[in-house]
């Protein structure tokens, strides 16, 4: 990315192009094409945090995940939470995709966008239908506990540990 | 990536403690939302502003519609006016008869000392938007709390119930479709009487609930609502049997509808705003 990236009239079409998704996503979309719309938001919010990650991230995901969440008429923050593990995921890979061609970018992206739709709906289904208790979370840490007893265990009987093997 | 005027090590937080900041910001909206509405003010102040918005943005599929309207054949038209005109005149023969009946009933409350029905009145409302949800499905409709519409009350198309007024903003408002996961709706056997709980069961069907497998229904009854829960009124047409199957393992019968409205392509509904009737029980 060169300075000249940088200079303020980028701001101005970043701002345009989310502007111009929210608008696309507010027509009043039906049957297979709202079936197949992409959620153009999503897609430009992932673009520019690739392209100009000190500008848009995560609050910028944050905001139009619940301008999302009102649209769609669900509970606040569950697009919200989406973006922002999007953003976090690409992040994630971003020096990666940055070397990437379209191709390669897209096909990236696509466990991204799988991802971000899960999210959503694993927010929502909480949400929606609250567990019972907590007490299905239990095995983690009795998991943990048993962890620690393997590893102290394997330590007593082989010695200080495999990795002093290595 | 050092941009100049940063330090190259002092770079603030990392993305995963970000992450884990706004996760924990998202689930304290996703709390406050669901166990106190508190925000119920955010939602009301997004369909402020995108109200405007929306509207302008139904221009383009409405001018579609008009321009294929346009062009619509003469001999078609012709034909489509002389089959209204002959179904005018059928409705009209039953409009004189309910006429008559009304007159009949209310001479009848009036003998008997019953309190006369709840007046009815309609506000007409279009279609503005329809949105992804994985547990509902709803619809946007331009109507809202300016022209008295409450959350709660019904929505109907000339087929039939369409669903319910779910949230209610200052310009617009939200229906639940019947079609809807967990969207219950008291009805009655056209055919015979029997009545029952029809539930949403998403993809644009309802389940009629809870009938004993030796209950008298068969494919292409119809069902009415029942009017008992004092939500909707008696008589909506609501959906049509589709299929019967008896399961061995559970001893009601599994009856499978098909919603009368047309849920996914009416672009304009009718919501009944009955009066508000205080019942003490």
């Amino acid at each position: 990315m060169s300075p000249a990236d940088q200079n303020h009239g980028s701001w101005r079409r970043i701002l345009g192009t989310l502007f111009l998704a929210v608008l696309l996503e507010q027509m009043p979309w039906t049957g297979w094409g709202l079936a197949l719309r992409p959620d153009f938001v999503l897609v430009g919010v992932l673009f520019w945090s690739l392209h100009q990650p000190a500008r848009i991230g995560f609050t910028t995901a944050f905001l139009l995940g619940l301008l999302a969440d009102f649209q769609d008429g669900v509970v606040f923050g569950q697009h919200a939470i989406g973006y922002v593990v999007g953003v976090y995921l690409l992040l994630f890979l971003r020096l990666r995709l940055l070397q990437f061609d379209p191709l390669r970018q897209a096909a990236q992206l696509f466990p991204i966008l799988l991802t971000v739709q899960l999210t959503v709906l694993l927010v929502g289904w909480l949400a929606v239908n609250p567990p019972a208790d907590l007490a299905v979370l239990l095995p983690v840490i009795s998991g943990t506990v048993l962890w620690y007893l393997v590893a102290g265990f394997q330590r007593l009987w082989h010695g200080k540990g495999m990795q002093d093997r290595a | 990536m050092a941009t100049p005027g940063q330090l190259m090590f002092a770079r603030g937080l990392g993305p995963t403690a970000r992450l884990l900041i706004w996760l924990l910001i998202g689930l304290s909206f996703v709390v406050l939302d669901v166990r106190y509405r508190a925000l119920d003010g955010l939602r009301s102040g997004f369909s402020v502003l995108l109200q405007p918005v929306r509207e302008t943005l139904r221009a383009p599929g409405d001018i579609v519609a008009e321009l294929g309207g346009f062009f619509t054949r003469h001999r078609l038209l012709q034909k489509e006016r002389d089959a209204l005109l002959a179904e005018r005149a059928q409705l009209m023969l039953g409009v004189n008869a309910a006429q008559d009946l009304g007159r009949e009933n209310a001479e009848l409350r009036t003998l008997l000392q019953l309190r006369a029905r709840p007046g009815q009145q309609v506000v007409r409302a279009a279609l503005l938007y329809k949105g992804h949800d994985w547990f509902s499905q709803r619809i946007t409709l331009d109507q809202g709390a300016g022209t008295g519409l409450r959350s709660g009350l019904p929505v109907v198309d000339a087929e039939g119930l369409v669903g319910q007024l779910s949230r209610v903003y200052p310009g617009s408002s939200e229906v639940t479709l019947v079609s809807s996961p967990g969207q219950l709706t008291p009805v009655v056997v056209e055919r015979t009487g029997q009545r029952g709980l029809a539930a949403g069961g998403g993809q644009g069907q309802l389940e009629l609930r809870y009938m004993p497998a030796q209950t008298d229904i068969q494919v292409g009854d119809r069902l009415l609502t029942s009017g008992i829960d004092r939500v909707y009124p008696a008589g909506i047409p609501v959906a049509r049997v589709s299929r019967v199957s008896r399961s061995q393992s559970s001893p009601y019968l599994r009856v499978e509808c098909v919603p009368l409205a047309g849920l996914e392509h009416s672009r304009s509904v009718l919501v009944l705003v009955a009066d508000t009737q205080v019942t003490k029980p």
